[in-house]
């Protein structure tokens, strides 16, 4: 509850209480156990559609989201939005889809700086969620594929997976969430079982490589 | 849930699947239904995606990226399916989600492979939503029903080149203990032992068993009645001495030559230790010869007694067998079969109508059961009776002892020429199965009006009924009447659906079949109760009703099934399993009889190879569906 008493009147952006009352029952849904194994655990796959910024930099403008249930990409379990004239709305929407699962990109400190920073300035604070970026883990999965830091591009090439439309967002996250189904088999494989094990490693300078 | 999202992303499925077949000519609504359920699952390149010991399969794959091998787990490598190999579209286990166990092969992934996963209850959904899949799945396991047919084409012609090649060793043609006696023996002793045993060739050996001499038929005019040979001297002064004699592993061949070399027609066979082990004839080389169709009929029609016949009938197993090495189907066969039984039957009765005379009776020899229905295998005992007219100016007693006397002599004569006697007397002496026109339809007309469990029992045997001699429009006529009788009778159908319904298909819940639980024979399913009878009953329920003449099952299921509305393609499915099951049967009898033991239905489903073991679960489910239709047809 700790991130949510930040939105509390005063703090932040002023929130109707519609919104307000839906996201302390999203911040009242139970964590899920990250130390079950991966095809016991939901995972979302979020990817962000951004554009330019006044002042510079990248504003988001729409997020795509998919999850993977149990090592399974179901149709119906995936999430659009965009911020429009009611970015809160879409964000709080999102945070619902999410309902706390570990999150997956490509690109953290793009896609999770992005999200974070909507998530404050529209709904007044960062949620405390677990991110893991592919492009991290990738390069130690699968050393022997491609050593180092690569382009999500290259990633998808290699393992065949096609990019039906990089302009939208949930098509998007729809590619990288099949990425993700194959990081989850060599995860599996080098005995990192569960989404804990996985966050762990992708924390320890040891295990990741070309990073 | 955000409907556009999912939206976008069953779009992208509907796209993948409208690239491949089946699904490109899914109809709209089921293709809508597909893709929504579908969930995509990642399996790097060795893994195992569904292997046997995972019990029934909980999803049907299709493939959406990389390949899936498809191998044989069971004990019998099958051939072409030991490398099946899946690629984008094609979707598995058919089979056995179709059938709710689990599946034979193990599916593994050989490449990093995405696969599409839909849950086992929305499969069987699709297929109801979907006529043209439901045909799809149809046609898959009617080529599984071809594949395990060709097969057996195999395993037949084999078998069959084993048995007719001229490298047989004469081991495998002694058919009978030899005909021998000692030299010291009078010759009227041994020329009456000749006839006794009926033989055209008698060796003569010592008492260590080793030959020392023949004498054949055509000796005996020469050398002893032309000449007035002393029939008080002994065998030894006038037979051929030393005989030929060939080993026993020689071959066939060998023994043609050793007979053409010599100008002889016997050949005495020994073992190592010159042992007299068996006579073979000119003539038992002859019957490795392929025996033809015509050349039998031929045969059976030109017969001048019972012996004559019995030749014919032994012909007319070994022809059931070259043409099952040829690959005919199991339709044909038994129709070929019964085709020359009748044949058979109609000379035996030409030939006892010497002996009674039936002139100006008006009546028809009817052949009933699987006979009635063309459907005879190699072990069928005589189902048969008699219906006439009985003339105003005659009295009914004697005819009918005329007509008994007659068909008693037939009926003998059949069971000389292997066709057993009927253990439960549905044969023509029966004087309750010599029956005038009314009385047999008195007799038909009871079971309809009151369809108790007995009269139902009947109604399944001789409702088939059939003519084989004398006068068809008797038997026509009944039939017509018969059919107006059951076709406006929806009481008496709907006893005869129950009656079929009785037995079920031996499908298991938890392991394939279910096997008998008879002590005296563990692990077996008889193939004519719990198989072919089920197709049997059933189909003759929807001839009844649709007034179809027929009696033999396909063509009952052809012609009542497209009457009531079922598809051609669902009807021909259902034609395989019963052809196959038959099959079973006729090769089990086959294996059976030529071992010597009487031939039966009971299979061992663990003796089955994995595929026809698969075809046989196959066949089992189209029973469970011609049943599934009667079942709602009638509310029962």
């Amino acid at each position: 509850m700790n991130w949510l008493s930040r939105l509390l009147p005063g703090s932040g952006p002023t929130l109707d209480p519609a919104l307000r009352s839906a996201l302390e029952a999203i911040a009242a849904l139970p964590a899920p156990d990250l130390s079950r194994s991966h095809y016991e655990t939901r995972y979302v796959v979020v990817n962000t559609e951004t554009g330019p910024m006044d002042g510079g930099g990248q504003r988001l403008l729409a997020v795509g989201a998919v999850a993977i249930n149990k090592g399974l990409l179901h149709p119906g379990d995936a999430f659009q939005a965009r911020l429009g004239s009611a970015p809160a709305n879409a964000m709080a929407a999102l945070l619902k889809f999410i309902a706390k699962a570990p999150l997956v990109v490509y690109n953290a400190p793009f896609n999770q700086g992005t999200l974070e920073r909507a998530f404050e300035n529209n709904l007044g604070s960062i949620p405390p969620l677990e991110w893991l970026d592919l492009m991290v883990l990738m390069p130690s999965l699968y050393p022997e594929r491609i050593a180092g830091q690569a382009r999500m591009d290259a990633w998808l090439g290699a393992f065949g997976i096609e990019r039906l439309d990089h302009r939208d967002a949930l098509l998007e996250a729809l590619a990288v969430a099949q990425l993700h189904q194959v990081a989850l088999a060599r995860a599996k494989q080098q005995g990192l079982g569960s989404p804990r094990e996985l966050l762990d490693a992708q924390s320890s300078r040891k295990w990741l490589r070309g990073s | 849930m955000d409907n556009t999202a999912a939206d976008t992303l069953i779009r992208t499925h509907l796209d993948f699947l409208r690239r491949h077949a089946p699904f490109d000519r899914m109809e709209a609504d089921a293709l809508r239904f597909l893709g929504e359920r579908l969930a995509t699952a990642f399996y790097p390149a060795e893994s195992e995606i569904l292997m046997p010991g995972d019990g029934a399969p909980n999803f049907f794959y299709i493939v959406h990226r990389g390949k899936v091998q498809a191998r044989q787990t069971g004990g019998v490598a099958v051939t072409e399916y030991s490398t099946l190999t899946l690629g984008p579209g094609e979707g598995f286990p058919i089979g056995a989600i179709s059938a709710g166990r689990p599946s034979t092969n193990g599916y593994l992934a050989v490449e990093d492979t995405y696969c599409f996963q839909l849950p086992a209850a929305d499969f069987l959904k699709l297929q109801e939503l979907s006529p043209s899949f439901q045909l799809f799945c149809t046609r898959y396991i009617a080529s599984l029903l071809n594949q395990s047919r060709e097969q057996l084409q195999v395993q037949f012609s084999q078998r069959a080149a084993e048995q007719q090649t001229m490298t047989t060793p004469l081991s495998g043609l002694i058919s009978k203990s030899p005909v021998a006696v000692a030299p010291g023996l009078a010759t009227r002793a041994a020329l009456e032992r000749m006839v006794e045993a009926g033989v055209g060739c008698l060796a003569v050996a010592g008492d260590d068993g080793k030959p020392v001499g023949v004498l054949t038929q055509s000796d005996i005019l020469k050398r002893i009645v032309l000449p007035g040979f002393d029939l008080t001297r002994p065998i030894a002064d006038v037979m051929t001495a030393p005989p030929h004699t060939l080993n026993a592993n020689a071959s066939a061949y060998d023994a043609a030559l050793e007979m053409a070399t010599h100008g002889v027609r016997h050949i005495l066979v020994v073992d190592a230790e010159d042992t007299l082990k068996g006579v073979i004839s000119e003539r038992d080389l002859f019957a490795l010869q392929r025996i033809g169709l015509r050349q039998i009929r031929s045969g059976i029609e030109s017969a001048a007694d019972v012996q004559a016949l019995q030749r014919a009938s032994r012909d007319i197993r070994q022809l059931a067998l070259n043409l099952l090495a040829q690959g005919i189907g199991a339709e044909q066969l038994t129709q070929f079969i019964s085709a020359l039984n009748d044949a058979l039957t109609r000379r035996i009765i030409e030939l006892n109508l010497d002996r009674h005379d039936l002139y100006g009776v008006e009546y028809a020899w009817l052949a009933f059961g699987s006979e009635g229905r063309h459907e005879q295998t190699l072990s069928t005992d005589q189902d048969n009776g008699i219906i006439y007219v009985l003339p105003e100016w005659a009295d009914k007693e004697p005819l009918k002892l005329r007509l008994l006397e007659f068909a008693r002599d037939v009926n003998n004569d059949l069971a000389a020429c292997g066709f057993p006697l009927c253990e439960g007397n549905i044969m023509a002496s029966n004087p309750e199965l010599c029956l005038t026109f009314d009385e047999w339809r008195e007799k038909f007309g009871s079971w309809i009006r009151e369809p108790h469990p007995e009269a139902l029992l009947n109604a399944t045997i001789f409702f088939d009924y059939r003519v084989l001699y004398g006068d068809e429009k008797l038997a026509y006529t009944l039939r017509h009447w018969l059919l107006s009788m059951t076709g406006g009778n929806p009481a008496f159908l709907k006893a005869m659906a129950a009656n079929a319904l009785d037995v079920s298909p031996p499908l298991g819940k938890i392991r394939d079949f279910v096997t008998d639980d008879d002590p005296r024979h563990p692990g077996t399913i008889d193939l004519k109760k719990f198989g072919a009878r089920l197709f049997v009953d059933a189909a003759r329920v929807l001839s009844l009703r649709a007034g179809v003449e027929a009696t033999s099952t396909a063509q009952r299921l052809r012609q009542a099934g497209s009457r009531i509305g079922m598809p051609a393609e669902e009807l021909s499915a259902m034609a395989d399993g019963f052809h196959f099951i038959q099959l079973l049967r006729l090769r089990h009898q086959h294996l059976d009889t030529d071992h010597g033991s009487s031939g039966d239905n009971r299979v061992k489903p663990d003796d089955l190879n994995e595929l026809d073991r698969r075809i046989l679960k196959e066949a089992f489910r189209q029973a469970r569906k011609i049943q599934l239709r009667l079942k709602l047809d009638y509310q029962i």
